[in-house]
């Protein structure tokens, strides 16, 4: 097919020729094609099957506004080809074809659909009640658009950008790029959203005389150069607007060209001032046979010429209803296209410099006449015609109908934020009565139609949204409103909804091929109201989004219910206005995680680094997963962890100790300086939440751990509960600005020893002491003795800056004692052999203080603190019902059952929290919450394990701890 | 998503900087004789009004604050000028 390759509207570049393959073939298109311009270029009219009836589907809107040219590209289903440019070397296939769009063998279904009326499915397919799974088998089987493998992986990059703006523009036509620069004119931020990758709306393809006499495209590229040249203005193009919520919450999608370093990606923009732009679609024509290929609407066939070079048929019929139409259809004749008749529904109210044009052109001109019916399948071959009022009919040859009923606003970024429309005598259009806080409309969507009128009400509406800023434009915007008073304001509309037809062929939705008859028989059967209508006929449901239907449904409901006293009311529209890829929701998925300080020092040593939580912790220290050397080394000589993750907190100021008091279960005053205590804080429902260590560092000081999951809720935590007291105290989150190293063993005493000027001893620096001294005579750390590993042990807490100083140091004077660091499993076994808890472990959401063994943490007597969760235990003293926390040993030494595995006997008892073959006790051990009633010792339990086909496990409830049960080896 | 908050330090921002923090029920009650139903009442259950309600709110990618405001729970939207009713 030859193009019109020297417009000067044209946005391809015909010298630049891109590649598709389609049935085995390859095509030529070119650079700015989109993927159904190419295919429309090489001949293809037919483009798929519709999903019920298998009629042939062929460029229709040619901006996505339903699924006749959906189609699978590169393995992707449901691609609006219409409105995806083309890329080079791609794949495009038809889809819910069997055989092929051209030849469907499904075709026949077109003649069944007297079968199938409104509410069909609902209707028939229940009764008796076997034949719905039947059924449901073979509905499935033809239903649905496209069909993807599972196998499918997407390919691309998606991403998400949160731009910030003062204004946003919804819609780069005329309207919004003079909103744009209005708003710019006072050095705000704007943002400008446009579906299409160009800027220029409804003047961009249009040869009409703006005021000035020059086409109305130069002053639509005028206008853009503009907005490209306004260093404030940034523009997001091929970005259609998904949603617009709340407090002007705007969110859209954008594809992004081949220079561009995603695919698509979200956009997330929070303004001040919106202004939405989105202008008009066309309504559709409703008649017999209304969506056969070869019938396309006015925009549709005028930008086909104007925009792709591509003229839409040979031979064509006109039948509109609005001055867009007669328009193009001069436009289109003077390019070469033959007119049999221009037909407008309209009797009057033309522009006579346009009827002129017609009669120039000697182009046969029919007023008050309407399309009826095209003859032809998979094209057309004829048009009839008849009066609006159906008396008088006419037929003409075509290949190509231009059909239109006029147009009509969209709504849709308006309405999904709560704003208002109300039908217009005047203009037929759904108009906007009321936005919400901030929203401002402007251009064709307002209902008007002179050049100078869209630019004018588009600058009002920028200059408004800057004043949602905080500006004082007030002069400015009574200056814009004057001059938008003087201008035309909004013409009188077509309001025809359907040709005089009876409408079994008249499709008023394309994507779920509903008629107008079916229309007819939900609201005979009952249903009065379009929403509900809406969802028995499931017009408007589809890929399009209601774009076909959106208005001439309420329309066509109201005219046929004659009720004068009931304004029509479009249905309910909702995000995404524009159908998008999970993939782009689902974003770059970053993999945002924490390093400690002495992240790589470890890294060097073997570590081998999981994700645990925020953290990325060295978790093994060789490729043994079980950990047998580096546990060995804890248990018989000396070993050093790195336990960064800790949260650690200052908690300061004269209330200090009340806060402590609330949020801690133990009582906190009893805590004498140079001491630690450990102790646990509950939820309001006694549950367990976190456990950690309190130092008392001077009056009014404290500094206190909590296990790493609670790091980043703690200082949450401490502020909820203390909400209402108005208490002097500061809780100061030290987790990421300390490092911690933990040495652990019998010969941990020697390796500090070597490295501090302080005395460590026994006596002086006892078991739970806590003390201040610097090692190698520089790094000034907080040491603490504790014993979570159950051997002698030492935390020392340092600056993080600090840390990987620290660690060589120890590491250096441990190396005559084989110190070996070890990993976060290693400690996992050591722990769980000394039975000392990890909370979410060995507790789940319902675990209290209790039920893991932890009660005489709490501090009973301290009720005027209100400690959290002391009232919820309290209550749950008595209860018989709850799990408790046991440790087991199992009956086979060798096989420790998985963690998680399920307690059961006729029913499920409980669960194992941890389990581990035991290298320092040479038996398999582990602990579990079971029902109270299983946890005395001896109790034999039985463990099902995931996929153990039946075979159980058997293990006997054994006393804690099972490793030093006196605890003599962490006070040594 | 589309929700706003008013932090008394850092202004006006976007609703997910946030941790809500249930509805105003006043100080905790003391703990001395408190039976199970009350303290039940205190910690679980809510009025749900539907319409302007005061509220916590916790700026927890922020400044770290506890603060109360008046919310529209039917349009999701901050109130400046609480209602009589709530
Ligand atoms: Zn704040």
């Amino acid at each position: 097919m030859n193009r019109l390759n020297n417009l000067p509207t044209l946005r391809i570049n015909p010298s630049e020729k891109l590649t598709l393959k389609y049935k085995g073939r390859t095509f030529q298109g070119v650079s700015g094609d989109t993927v159904a311009t190419a295919l429309f270029a090489n001949g293809v009219r037919v483009f798929a099957r519709s999903l019920k009836y298998h009629r042939p589907r062929g460029l229709y809107s040619l901006d996505g506004e339903c699924s006749n040219t959906c189609m699978e590209v590169d393995g992707l289903p449901n691609v609006r080809t219409e409105n995806t440019l083309l890329k080079d070397g791609v794949t495009v296939k038809e889809q819910n074809v069997v055989g092929s769009a051209d030849r469907d063998m499904m075709g026949f279904m077109d003649k069944l659909d007297w079968m199938m009326p409104a509410g069909f499915y609902y209707k028939t397919l229940h009764k008796p009640a076997w034949v719905w799974p039947l059924a449901m088998k073979q509905v499935r089987k033809t239903a649905g658009l496209g069909a993807i493998s599972p196998d499918f992986r997407i390919k691309g990059r998606y991403d998400e950008i949160y731009p910030k703006a003062d204004v946003c523009v919804i819609g780069g036509g005329a309207a919004g790029m003079s909103a744009a620069l209005a708003a710019a004119e006072s050095g705000r931020r704007v943002i400008l959203l446009e579906a299409r990758p160009w800027l220029g709306g409804c003047f961009d393809y249009r040869s009409a005389p703006y005021e000035d006499g020059r086409p109305l495209y130069e002053r639509a590229r005028e206008l853009a150069t503009q907005v490209r040249e306004t260093p404030n203005i940034r523009v997001f193009t091929q970005a259609p607007v998904i949603g617009v919520y709340n407090n002007n919450l705007i969110t859209a999608f954008q594809t992004g060209g081949p220079e561009d370093s995603f695919t698509e990606r979200y956009i997330q923009i929070r303004a001040a001032g919106l202004v939405v732009a989105a202008g008009c679609i066309e309504r559709p024509l409703l008649f017999d046979n209304n969506e056969r290929p070869g019938v396309m609407q006015v925009g549709c066939a005028h930008r086909l010429a104007r925009t792709y070079g591509l003229l839409p048929g040979t031979q064509a019929v006109f039948s509109v209803g609005h001055d867009l139409g007669l328009e193009a259809a001069i436009d289109l004749f003077d390019l070469g296209l033959k007119i049999s008749c221009v037909a407008d529904i309209r009797e009057d109210g033309q522009n006579p410099e346009l009827l002129l044009g017609l009669k120039e052109r000697k182009i046969a001109f029919l007023r008050g006449w309407v399309a009826t019916d095209v003859e032809g399948g998979k094209s057309i071959k004829k048009a009839h015609l008849s009066t609006v009022d159906g008396t008088i009919s006419k037929s003409f040859e075509c290949d190509v109908l231009i059909a239109s009923a006029g147009l009509t606003p969209v709504t849709g970024p308006v309405t999904v934020a709560q704003g208002k429309t109300a039908y217009d005598h005047h203009t037929g259009y759904f108009l906007v009565t009321e936005t919400p806080k901030g929203m401002h409309v402007a251009g064709r969507m307002t209902g008007l139609n002179h050049c100078r009128s869209i630019e004018a009400s588009g600058r009002l509406a920028g200059l408004q949204a800057v004043a949602d800023c905080g500006l004082d434009r007030a002069a400015d915007i009574d200056a814009a409103e004057k001059t938008l008073a003087m201008l035309p304001g909004p013409e009188r509309g077509a309001k025809l909804v359907t040709a005089p037809v009876k409408g079994r062929k008249t499709f008023i939705c394309f994507d779920e091929d509903t008629t107008i008859k079916n229309i007819k028989q939900a609201i005979e059967m009952g249903f009065d109201v379009p929403e509900l209508i809406k969802r028995f006929t499931s017009a408007g449901t589809g890929p399009g989004q209601g774009g076909i239907p959106g208005h001439n449904l309420p329309l066509y409901v109201a005219k046929y219910e004659a009720l004068d006293t009931k304004p029509p009311k479009p249905t309910t529209v909702r995000a995404p206005l524009t159908p998008t890829l999970i993939a782009a929701y689902a974003g770059a998925n970053h993999d945002m995680h924490k390093r400690t300080p002495a992240h790589h020092i470890q890294k060097a040593a073997g570590g081998v680094f999981r994700r645990i939580g925020v953290w990325r912790r060295a978790r093994y220290f060789s490729q043994d997963f079980t950990c047998r050397e580096e546990i060995l080394n804890v248990r018989n000589n000396v070993g050093m962890l790195d336990a960064s993750t800790l949260g650690k907190f200052r908690v300061h100021g004269p209330d200090a100790l009340k806060a402590l008091q609330r949020v801690y279960v133990s009582d906190i005053a009893k805590l004498k300086e140079g001491r630690v205590k450990y102790s646990a804080m509950c939820n309001d429902d006694g549950c367990v939440i976190d456990d950690g260590v309190i130092v008392k560092q001077g009056e009014n000081d404290y500094y206190l751990t909590t296990s790493t999951a609670r790091a980043g809720a703690t200082a949450e935590w401490f502020r909820y509960h203390t909400r209402y007291e108005g208490w002097n105290f500061a809780v100061v989150n030290l987790t990421d600005a300390m490092g911690v190293v933990n040495i652990s063993g019998p010969n941990a005493r020697k390796v500090l020893e070597k490295v501090v000027d302080a005395d460590i001893s026994n006596e002086a620096f006892p078991f739970s002491g806590y003390r201040e001294f610097t090692v190698a005579g520089a790094v000034p750390v907080r040491a603490m003795r504790l014993g979570f590993v159950g051997e002698l042990s030492y935390e020392l807490h340092v600056g993080a800056s600090y840390m990987p100083t620290l660690w060589k140091i120890i590491e250096e004077a441990g190396k005559e004692f084989g110190i070996q660091p070890f990993g976060v499993e290693a400690q996992n076994v050591l722990r769980m052999e000394k039975c000392h808890i990890i909370l979410g472990q060995e507790s789940e959401q319902r675990t209290n203080l209790l039920d893991v063994g932890l009660g005489f943490l709490w501090d009973r007597k301290k009720t005027d603190a209100k400690t959290v969760g002391a009232a919820a235990l309290k209550q749950t003293e008595g209860d018989t019902g709850r799990l408790t926390l046991v440790g087991f040993q199992m009956e086979d030494s060798a096989r420790a059952p998985r963690d998680g595995s399920i307690i059961v006997d006729n029913r499920v008892r409980g669960y194992v929290c941890t389990a581990r073959r035991s290298f320092s006790l040479n038996e398999a051990v582990g602990m579990a919450l079971v029902d109270s009633q299983l946890s005395d010792i001896g109790t034999r339990l039985e463990i099902f394990e995931d996929e153990c086909n039946g075979q159980r496990l058997y293990c006997k409830v054994v006393p804690k701890p099972f490793y030093d049960p006196e605890g003599k080896r962490m006070k040594m | 998503m589309s929700l706003t908050l008013t932090c008394p330090i850092c202004g006006k921002r976007n609703g997910y900087e946030f941790r809500y923090g249930g509805e105003d029920k006043g100080p905790r009650p003391a703990e001395e004789g408190l039976s199970p139903r009350s303290w039940c009442e205190y910690v679980h259950m809510n009025k749900c009004v539907a319409g302007v309600q005061k509220e916590w709110w916790f700026h927890r990618d922020g400044c770290g604050t506890w603060f109360t405001t008046h919310r529209n729970t039917l349009t999701n939207l901050e109130v400046e000028e609480p209602e009589a009713t709530s």
